[in-house]
């Protein structure tokens, strides 16, 4: 077996990033994430990268921006005010379709809000919170491993499609210590003859969002949507458990799903079929696996610590064939599995109650 | 006479493009002088250029090298995520007084006083060009612009910022002077301060900037040559140019 | 196997380092471990907590709302989380700071801020309360705790990891006798 190290969900993420050979790391300060930029402080120098403490997020992600143009590694990492700082940033990472990692261990909100974890950015990041077409690719780890497993396939992911990544975690995974195996790599940064590095030897590189020529934006765009619809294609994630004859599909990620997990043996104890569907990547979403799923259970419980976000997704996926409820929490609530198995003690007695009528 | 001859043919830096600047506009100067300064140093193929959100947005189609764009104000967070993985080529960025000195002007201080090794080229022609001459962080007191039509009340609206001055006040940069685009010696001014701020950044020394003045013929409600006027007289007086810091000293307060 | 541990005191008591302390212990033998610290403005006033989870099984929850095992370092702590406890519960309660130890069954009372004073560094409390923790459940075996306050301390200098050892090893024998 390998090595299993007790880790932060936060520095798992950071170290992830070094071993992924993630260049340069900008961010600036804000709970519940202040781990991941502590560690780069500390790791990214000695290995002779760069770490900076930028002046704000904006600075940050535009220090990314920097650090993509020149073709190398970068990730930036903060919590939900701060991420929506960011976003005019993301906007342009995506127009000029330059590769970025960007980390939100999502807090309540809005506003201020408070620090206790939340998955009330779900909008946000799935739906583009930038302006204009665009869209980034959204992971949501459920445990510490993953925190680590699936920033590692962000900066792949990122490369791969010239477009930046979202981690979509929240404050209690990235607070949380779990034993991670650390895994190299799978591949090596693809070249990049794109990036700004001097023309030496070729003509001048550019890099532009702003597309003035008559339909010039349009078709850029119409690009854009085809490469979306590629990794539309190919890269929708999910994990599935106890599916196969459920009577109530529970749908859920992140912190939310690893509450599911465990109301899932709970509920067989009482005589309740429940499954889960978890999506990985919240976008694309697999809306397609989701109906193939859900075609054979009675109903729909969608668990969310927001007022129903992703339930829209959902209900989007299912197009009305399978009853959809919902039990979410706010503003740093999560939901505890004597909730959920509450209400799936409720579905079940309604399910009954209509098939005796 | 070797200069002379020099002036009929295109620097290498310079593509073939014609540019969309207003006559008498103070830009396509600047343009001439980074690329003649670049050839000089014979750098051209190790630099990157960092195109501000402005008038001069387009300049990456106007310089024969490496240019990005910036979102409005960030040209010094980008500067600092290229250099710092890519030391040993020359980054420098070109802005205008909205993107540098107001919704940038975190980012420009912060920069600066880490002493990034980038330079940072300045056009200060007191109003914002492209969007059609609102007032800018420079616009001179009185003066009269799109949001600023009865002139510019520094009571209400603040008196001018000068930057070679607030930037003067850190510790890091290495070289900081001001030009003005007013006259045949002024641009060859320009010059001089433009080939020793990217020779400052050639040689590791550290953070350098260099303000010009210049002209808008279209904002600045005159005529080209009325322009040029302003910039030496009016503007001048607000911002008087000097070098304001040497060899990483303070030459001038 | 389901251990659910809480450890509650006030900031700079160790409580963190003694959760991370018997997590990593538990990570050499258990499948599944979690730790979650109370974090941000919540622990700037004063008081801290961390929840430990072990298991042969995945682990759904990092912060359960009920809990097999506490480790009290104070009174405040006694008094907002001693209803966490399961009927049967172990609680091991720092008798010099706490003036009225719960009279519940199951409840063991340590004067580990005297007993630590007495072996020369009062910081080291924590570790008595571990050491008697450790004798009561055992779920993981002393050497590996031994193991992992090695780690965490000799970074340091040598005298603050012997304080340690010698006080996880003092509750280890107040635990055994009790």
């Amino acid at each position: 077996m390998r090595e299993r190290i007790l880790m932060m969900g936060n520095e798992a993420i950071a170290e992830a990033a070094i071993r992924a050979g993630c260049d340069a790391y900008y961010g600036y300060p804000i709970t519940p994430q202040n781990e991941i930029g502590n560690y780069m402080a500390r790791h990214m120098p000695e290995r002779g990268r760069v770490f900076v403490q930028a002046e704000s997020e904006l600075a940050a992600i535009n220090m990314v921006f920097g650090t993509a143009v020149a073709g190398k590694r970068a990730m930036t990492s903060s919590s939900s005010p701060g991420v929506s700082l960011k976003q005019e940033g993301i906007s342009y990472l995506a127009g000029a379709e330059l590769p970025a990692v960007i980390v939100n261990v999502q807090r309540g909100g809005p506003g201020l809000g408070n620090i206790a974890p939340s998955q009330s950015d779900y909008f946000q990041a799935v739906k583009g919170g930038g302006h204009g077409d665009y869209h980034q690719i959204v992971l949501a780890p459920d445990s510490v491993q993953e925190m680590y497993d699936l920033t590692m396939l962000a900066f792949e992911l990122a490369d791969r499609y010239r477009n930046p990544v979202m981690i979509l975690a929240d404050g209690r995974l990235g607070q949380m210590m779990e034993p991670v195996v650390f895994h190299e790599p799978r591949s090596s940064p693809p070249p990049k003859p794109w990036a700004l590095t001097g023309a030496k030897g070729r003509k001048p590189n550019m890099i532009r969002s702003l597309l003035l020529g008559e339909g010039e934006l349009e078709r850029h765009n119409l690009r854009l949507q085809k490469k979306y619809a590629r990794i539309c294609r190919a890269e929708q994630r999910w994990e599935e458990r106890n599916t196969a004859d459920c009577d109530i599909l529970m749908v859920a990620y992140g912190t939310c799903a690893r509450i599911a997990k465990g109301c899932i043996a709970s509920a067989a104890t009482v005589g309740i079929m429940a499954g889960l569907f978890r999506p990985i990547t919240l976008w694309p979403f697999p809306s397609e696996p989701l109906r193939r799923v859900a075609s054979s259970a009675k109903c729909v419980l969608v668990i969310e610590m927001s007022a129903g976000q992703m339930l829209e997704d959902v209900r989007l996926a299912l197009g009305g064939s399978t009853p959809t409820h919902f039990i979410g929490r706010m503003g740093g609530g999560v939901p505890d599995e004597d909730a959920v198995l509450q209400k799936l003690r409720s579905l079940v007695r309604s399910l009954r109650k209509r098939k005796s009528l | 006479m070797k200069k002379d001859i020099y002036i009929r043919r295109r620097p290498k830096s310079l593509t073939s493009v014609p540019t969309h600047y207003c006559a008498g506009c103070g830009h396509g100067i600047v343009h001439r002088l980074i690329a003649e300064v670049v050839d000089e140093l014979g750098i051209r193929e190790k630099t990157i250029g960092i195109a501000p959100v402005g008038c001069a947005v387009l300049a990456y189609f106007y310089f024969n090298f490496d240019v990005t764009e910036a979102a409005h104000g960030r040209c010094a967070a980008v500067a600092t995520g290229i250099k710092r993985v890519l030391p040993d080529r020359i980054v420098f960025s070109y802005q205008g007084d909205g993107d540098l000195a107001a919704i940038g002007l975190a980012e420009t201080l912060h920069a600066a006083n880490r002493g990034e090794n980038i330079t940072v080229v300045f056009v200060n022609n007191t109003v914002y060009g492209m969007t059609g001459g609102q007032m800018a962080p420079t616009t001179l007191t009185g003066q009269k612009t799109a949001t600023s039509p009865c002139g510019r009340d520094p009571v209400t609206m603040g008196p001018p910022l000068r930057m070679c001055e607030l930037l003067n006040t850190l510790d890091r940069p290495y070289h900081i002077e001001r030009v003005a685009l007013d006259s045949p010696a002024g641009v060859r001014k320009a010059k001089a301060a433009l080939l020793k701020a990217f020779r400052v950044q050639l040689e590791n020394k550290g953070y350098s900037f260099v303000e010009i003045l210049a002209s808008c013929p279209t904002h600045q409600r005159v005529n080209p040559a009325q322009a040029l006027k302003f910039v030496g007289e009016q503007m001048a007086a607000e911002f008087p140019p000097a070098v304001f810091r040497e060899e990483g000293r303070v030459a001038h307060a | 196997m389901l251990e659910r541990v809480l450890i509650a005191g006030s900031g700079g008591q160790g409580i963190i380092v003694t959760g991370k302390i018997l997590a990593s212990a538990s990570t050499r033998t258990l499948p599944c471990v979690t730790f979650f610290p109370s974090y941000g403005a919540e622990v700037r006033g004063g008081t801290s907590n961390c929840q430990i989870v072990l298991s042969t099984n995945e682990i759904p929850c990092p912060v359960p709302s009920r809990v097999d095992s506490m480790i009290i370092m104070n009174q405040p702590s006694m008094d907002r989380y001693r209803k966490m406890l399961v009927h049967g519960g172990l609680m091991i309660v720092n008798a010099t700071l706490c003036v009225s130890p719960a009279k519940m069954a199951g409840t063991i009372a340590v004067p580990a801020t005297g007993m630590a004073e007495r072996l020369g560094n009062i910081k080291a409390a924590n570790m008595i309360l571990l050491g008697v923790y450790a004798a009561h459940r055992k779920v993981i075996p002393a050497e590996h705790v031994e193991a992992e306050i090695r780690a965490a301390f000799s970074e340091r200098d040598a005298r603050l990891l012997s304080v340690n050892l010698e006080a996880f090893r003092a509750g280890l024998a107040y635990g055994r006798n009790r």
